[in-house]
């Protein structure tokens, strides 16, 4: 019997149940969809989105905080909406902390909306809002937080508007990494920033100079651990904002001197104990070079180094010759700016005819001038083994050393050398017990319009430790700094105390061991 | 008959599934809701401990601590030869003191308000 075929009706009822279950499936695949795939990355992505991109934080190498944007409120009034706009004025002066004069002028005039406060905190819009004052609107937005002023040169300032970008330092320098909301963690570590400034302060009370400045640094991956500079605010030009250590050229004078001795080391040209005669100063051409301190009339080449002899320096000098010395001094990144994360850097001043006489002076440290940064980073290359490193405000993991610039040998020697200044030279007052610091003192007189002041110093002092195997150096400087004599404001007695203050107090905290294994130190008499 | 039954079930189906879904879009909207409000209540607690890490940073700072110490604990600015290592400290069974007996020790206060205190040890 053949089968009867389907009714309309029972068609219809197959094509709706069709469009029925063809409905609940499309339903159901939406809904696994939503509930199991998409679902779960809507809500992190939607609070995401709807989160405001804000300054990044900047933090210390130990994550201590430096600079972060916190939440402010720019609050307005409407002054038709209150009953008592004396009284209004009078508490929001009060709680707002700004002129109720200006507020009772305001309250009285024309002006639909009257501004009370810009950036008032949290804690003061709740103490506003207590008021119960019709009338406010408060409208969010972001004010960049320093919560230590110990570093301000180096972390620098943002323009002072909401969401307002970097104008001066790492602000500047990293300004857009920052703004695209990614933090920034620098090398700089507060607690040795902090030690540094205390000491310079210090002594810059004691000496009354007109500035001073330090800088501590990694030799090995060319972090600065802390970088400060400190003027005196009595003086004219005093702007504590500015980076005298990044962005000031000085001719630092004598500290230079170890550069001199690395090149004729590693040339050859002199051995620690080749002899040059001093005592009556050094002619050349129609100039005659002389010492600050009289000296014996002939010197070994350490001792030229440990007592600091210009007169022999510029002997050494001149074996090296102008061309060497130059090239030497651009390997070095000496002849071109330094270039970190900061905007801050200066040009550095050298002669454009470089023939003897400058070769001579530059030798000790005159007639060139560079920032202490650019400064710092040469002498690390000389210490570390020889290596070229390129400064840097960012965290860094290992060794970054860079090209080979210097043997090993000559850098060994020169090591050598800077603990021989501290242990029988003018660096002595720079030593500390338990760690071998090896240095070179600078005393500069400083150019005034083409002339030497003799009583007008910038004394410093460039330390690296332990010399065995040198992982920091500490530079520091002062500016004019004031001795009870000519004498004792030289660098042997302002700076290098200074250099040893500092490395006395951050060496525990940069958990370095005292050094146990002796350092094979030239004595008078052998080599 | 069939026809009707299978009506009334598929119509029943349509209205037990409409019930079903508003259910469960009525829970969503109202876990919608929550989510929000614990959204936000996130953003404004992450917001304050940002203010109060800020604040804690400013109060911790190395300077103000070392002022307060100065002026409350009499402490100093201990020049590095004062510190020490572990590796100096006496190993467990050894003798602190060489083969000398520590006789007695005591600790004084001193009778002025400063909160310094001293360790006098008296050896043989």
């Amino acid at each position: 019997m053949a089968a009867k075929p389907p009714t309309t009706i029972q068609r219809r009822i197959v094509v709706a149940a069709g469009i029925c279950v063809l409905a609940f499936t499309f339903v159901g695949i939406r809904l696994v969809d939503l509930a199991l795939l998409k679902g779960r990355q809507t809500g992190p992505a939607s609070v995401a989105e709807n989160a405001a991109v804000v300054r990044a934080d900047i933090v210390d190498r130990n994550g201590r905080l430096l600079a972060r944007d916190l939440p402010v409120f720019d609050l307005y009034a409407q002054p038709a909406d209150f009953w008592d706009k004396t009284g209004a004025a009078r508490g929001l002066a009060r709680v707002a902390g700004v002129s109720e004069a200006r507020l009772a002028r305001a309250f009285a005039g024309k002006h639909r909306y009257v501004l009370v406060a810009k950036q008032i905190t949290p804690v003061t819009r709740d103490n506003v809002m207590r008021l119960g004052l019709p009338g406010l609107e408060f409208q969010p937005s972001t004010k960049r937080f320093y919560p230590e002023g110990d570093a301000r040169q180096v972390i620098g300032m943002t323009q002072a508007v909401s969401g307002g970008r970097g104008i001066a330092g790492i602000e500047k320098g990293l300004n857009a990494q920052l703004a695209a909301g990614k933090p920034a963690q620098l090398s700089l570590d507060m607690r040795i920033q902090y030690a540094l400034l205390h000491s310079l302060e210090a002594t810059q009370a004691k000496y009354n100079a007109k500035a001073a400045g330090g800088i501590v640094l990694n030799v090995n991956t060319g972090e600065i651990l802390a970088m400060a500079s400190l003027q005196d605010p009595k003086r004219a030009g005093y702007d504590p904002t500015r980076n005298i250590m990044a962005a000031n050229d000085y001719e630092l004078g004598s500290v230079f001197k170890v550069l001199a001795f690395a090149l004729a080391l590693q040339d050859h040209t002199i051995t620690f104990d080749t002899m040059f005669p001093v005592g009556p100063g050094f002619k050349i051409g129609k100039f005659t070079i002389h010492d600050a301190e009289r000296m014996p009339a002939v010197m070994a080449a350490k001792d030229i180094l440990a007592e600091s002899s210009n007169a022999g320096t510029a002997q050494i000098a001149l074996r090296s010759g102008p061309e060497r010395q130059k090239q030497w001094l651009q390997n070095l990144g000496l002849l071109q700016a330094t270039h970190t994360e900061i905007p801050e850097r200066a040009r550095p001043l050298y002669p454009t005819n470089w023939g003897q006489v400058e070769t001579a002076t530059i030798g000790f440290g005159h007639g060139i001038s560079v920032t202490p940064l650019a400064f710092v980073s040469a002498v690390a290359a000389v210490v570390n083994g020889g290596r070229r490193i390129q400064p840097t405000f960012l965290k860094q993991d290992g060794d970054r050393r860079g090209a080979q610039i210097l043997s090993p040998e000559t850098s060994l020697k020169m090591r050598e050398l800077l603990r021989y200044v501290v242990t029988n030279g003018t660096g002595k007052n720079a030593d500390v017990p338990g760690y071998d610091v090896g240095g070179k003192t600078g005393s500069a007189e400083k150019n005034d319009h083409g002339r030497y002041i003799a009583h007008k110093l910038l004394t410093s002092f460039c330390a690296v430790f332990p010399v065995d195997n040198p992982r920091y150096l500490v530079f520091v400087m002062l500016d004019e700094p004031h001795g009870e004599s000519a004498v004792m404001a030289l660098a042997g007695h302002t700076a290098a105390p200074l250099a040893g203050d500092v490395i006395a107090h951050i060496a525990p905290m940069l958990e370095m061991p005292k050094t146990a294994a002796a350092v094979p130190i030239p004595g008078k008499g052998n080599s | 008959m069939i026809a009707r039954v299978l009506n009334f079930f598929f119509v029943g189906l349509a209205a037990l599934s409409c019930l079903a879904l508003y259910r469960v879009s009525e829970n969503t909207r109202v876990a919608n809701m929550e989510l929000t409000s614990i959204n936000h209540q996130i953003a404004q607690e992450k917001s304050t401990m940002n203010v109060m890490q800020a604040e804690w940073q400013r109060v911790a700072n190395p300077g103000r601590i070392q002022k307060l110490a100065q002026a409350y604990l009499g402490m100093n600015d201990a020049p590095v030869m004062e510190l020490s290592s572990f590796e100096t400290l006496p190993r467990r069974g050894e003798n602190p003191m060489d083969a000398n007996p520590v006789q007695n020790a005591s600790v004084t206060m001193p009778a002025t308000a400063n909160t310094n205190l001293h360790l006098v040890v008296a050896r043989n």
